[in-house]
């Protein structure tokens, strides 16, 4: 059946001046290398589980926090509805941060940047490519995610008149600030696994740094640790993701800075792994 | 059409491939022969960009790899190393790296059909043989219809009728203009395939140029002779300055004088010839004496002593 060797292509590829190498291209191929993997779906359905989950438990512990700081006597710091809702990010970040990490360590782990970097040799827009199609699907799974989580805390939010008012501005900030703060992890963890390059190790040292750095620091009870503590992501999304400051953790940040601060992560090393990438033997 | 001059790849202290100069010309099957760790599949590698020189160049079809515009229709390669993510169908496979070059999709379904891989587009890789490995490795090289084809390997782990098609394929390209590169440790491959070979040992290059010429000049051309005084003759030649040979009474297998001079020769002495045959040398044997020094990993019943403790 096949020693019928058909090798040449229609005039018209010879002719087709459409045919070459540009970054629309590679951004389709980008996009349809991560939507073609299983892996992908799974995240991406996880991500959104994990987030109305969590913001599900959130809002059942309402009444309990309602209950304490009636018996302390004066009001706690209280959590408004958008905070509940979006609380979920705390773990949607962990597998948006996975999904960052394979879209890029996946490649090497499996030899496919082999073939990718031979039909885009100067490299560079691969990784730009990822960065968009990662960016705009992490868009739209934060917003899968709020909705489902509005959805299904809206009854026990109702009970407690905390259903978050769809034309205040500080839900805006607190939904908006929540995507924006999941791409920046997606971003990063892009990055983080183009200069790791090895799926493991990646993924042990962004979640390391996202979730472990912010339990051990408190710990070290020096001033200017404390300090940057306050400069890590997670502490310094606080500062536009949490309306009480009694809640935030983000020392004197203010909302914008709190914004700036958060993206200075992904900026450096999605920086630095644009220039390994570019140096480095594949 | 290939032109590497001077190039040289170190890791480390380790020199991989040690200041090589080669041309592979258009319209011709070049092959690029040596035994495993010569440096072949690292030299690929740098002719397209993937790893960078410590020193020297190369060229594909006037220009370093990475500066054409759209190197997927200058350039088809073929690595020997799995470069497809498992998890994706040969299909999802093939429309992504044709998504880069804006490469239509009537064409993926073109080199899937050409390369036999209809029956099974929509599995995932996977789940491959590694024959069919080769045969998706075959179709991405050949999406962009390209000038040029750089193989790695390519009938590894093919089935018979599968490596009768890649030649008949590789045959085919090169009768059309193109310039066809492939690498392979079979020597028998190489001869049924290939028109000129390059020959790589410990990263230099041993020789190169038409396949029967390298054969010639590192075997000279033997001839066999059946003579019943086969001694008397043997005498003679061997008093003209040839090498003789005998494997069994009677026949003679001599080099270093072509067969007209050894029919005058015996004529001459009047002395009577039942057989005077050339003997063409084969690859496989010029192959063996030509790397017999440059076999980086060789197979010995034992490794010495001495010679492990060095290391």
């Amino acid at each position: 059946m096949t020693s019928l060797a058909v090798s040449s292509a229609p005039d018209s590829l010879h002719t087709d001046r459409r045919i070459r190498l540009g970054f629309g291209g590679v951004l389709r191929a980008e996009s349809i290398k991560l939507l073609s993997l299983r892996s992908t779906w799974w995240t991406l359905a996880s991500t959104v589980v994990v987030m109305a989950l969590f913001a599900l438990a959130q809002a059942a512990s309402l009444q309990m926090l309602a209950e304490q700081s009636e018996l302390a006597g004066a009001p706690g710091p209280a959590m408004q509805g958008a905070e509940v809702v979006s609380g979920g990010y705390q773990f949607g970040m962990l597998t948006v941060a996975v999904l960052g990490i394979l879209a890029i360590t996946g490649e090497y782990s499996t030899g496919m940047i082999r073939s990718t970097l031979t039909a885009v040799p100067s490299r560079i827009p691969v990784l730009a490519a990822k960065a968009v199609v990662l960016s705009v699907l992490t868009v739209v799974v934060g917003a899968v995610g709020l909705v489902v989580s509005y959805a299904v805390t809206l009854p026990m939010l109702t009970r407690h008149d905390l259903v978050p008012a769809l034309d205040a501005p500080d839900t805006w900030q607190v939904f908006g600030g929540m995507i924006y703060f999941l791409v920046t992890v997606a971003l990063f963890s892009l990055g983080a696994g183009t200069i790791i390059q090895h799926s493991s190790g990646a993924i042990t040292t962004v979640l390391g740094f996202l979730l472990l750095l912010p339990m051990i620091l408190p710990y070290i009870t020096l001033d200017w640790v404390q300090e940057l503590m306050t400069c890590l992501p997670v502490s310094a999304a606080t500062a536009f993701l949490a309306l009480d400051d009694r809640l935030a953790l983000a020392g004197d940040l203010t909302p914008w800075r709190g914004v700036l601060v958060v993206a200075l992560y992904p900026a450096a090393t999605v920086a630095a792994g644009a220039v390994l990438l570019h140096r480095r033997d594949a | 059409m290939i032109e590497a001059h001077d190039l040289t790849k170190r890791y480390g202290d380790r020199t991989a491939v040690n200041g090589i100069t080669f041309t592979v010309p258009p319209g011709t099957v070049t092959g690029f022969l040596g035994p495993n760790g010569a440096g072949k599949s690292t030299t690929m590698r740098m002719v397209v960009g993937l790893d960078r020189p410590t020193s020297g160049h190369v060229q594909v079809n006037g220009r370093p790899y990475a500066r054409h515009r759209s190197p997927l229709r200058e350039v088809g390669v073929l690595l020997d190393a799995t470069a497809v993510h498992p998890g994706r169908t040969a299909r999802s496979h093939l429309r992504t790296m044709a998504a880069t070059h804006h490469i239509p999709a009537r064409r993926v379904d073109e080199v899937i059909e050409m390369t036999g891989l209809a029956g099974v587009a929509h599995q995932r890789v996977g789940g491959f043989s590694l024959g069919m490995g080769q045969r998706l490795g075959i179709a991405t090289a050949m999406l962009g219809d390209p000038r040029t084809l750089i193989l790695d390997e390519p009938v590894n782990g093919l089935d018979p009728e599968g490596v009768t098609w890649v030649r008949h394929l590789l045959r085919s390209l090169a009768e059309e203009g193109r310039t066809v590169f492939l690498s392979s440790h079979l020597m028998s491959e190489m001869a049924q395939t290939a028109d000129h070979i390059v020959v790589i040992g410990r990263g230099e290059i041993i020789t190169s140029g038409p396949v029967q010429e390298v054969i010639d000049a590192v075997q000279g051309t033997a001839v066999r002779v059946r003579s019943p005084q086969a001694s008397d003759l043997a005498a003679l030649v061997t008093a003209g300055g040839a090498t003789v040979s005998s494997e069994e009474a009677g026949a003679l297998e001599i080099r270093g004088l072509t067969p007209q001079q050894i029919g005058e020769t015996a004529a001459a002495a009047e002395l009577v010839l039942h057989e005077l045959t050339p003997v063409r040398g084969n690859l496989e044997d010029a192959y063996l004496s030509l790397t017999r020094h440059a076999v980086e990993y060789r197979s010995s019943p034992a490794v010495s002593v001495e010679e492990g403790g060095n290391r």
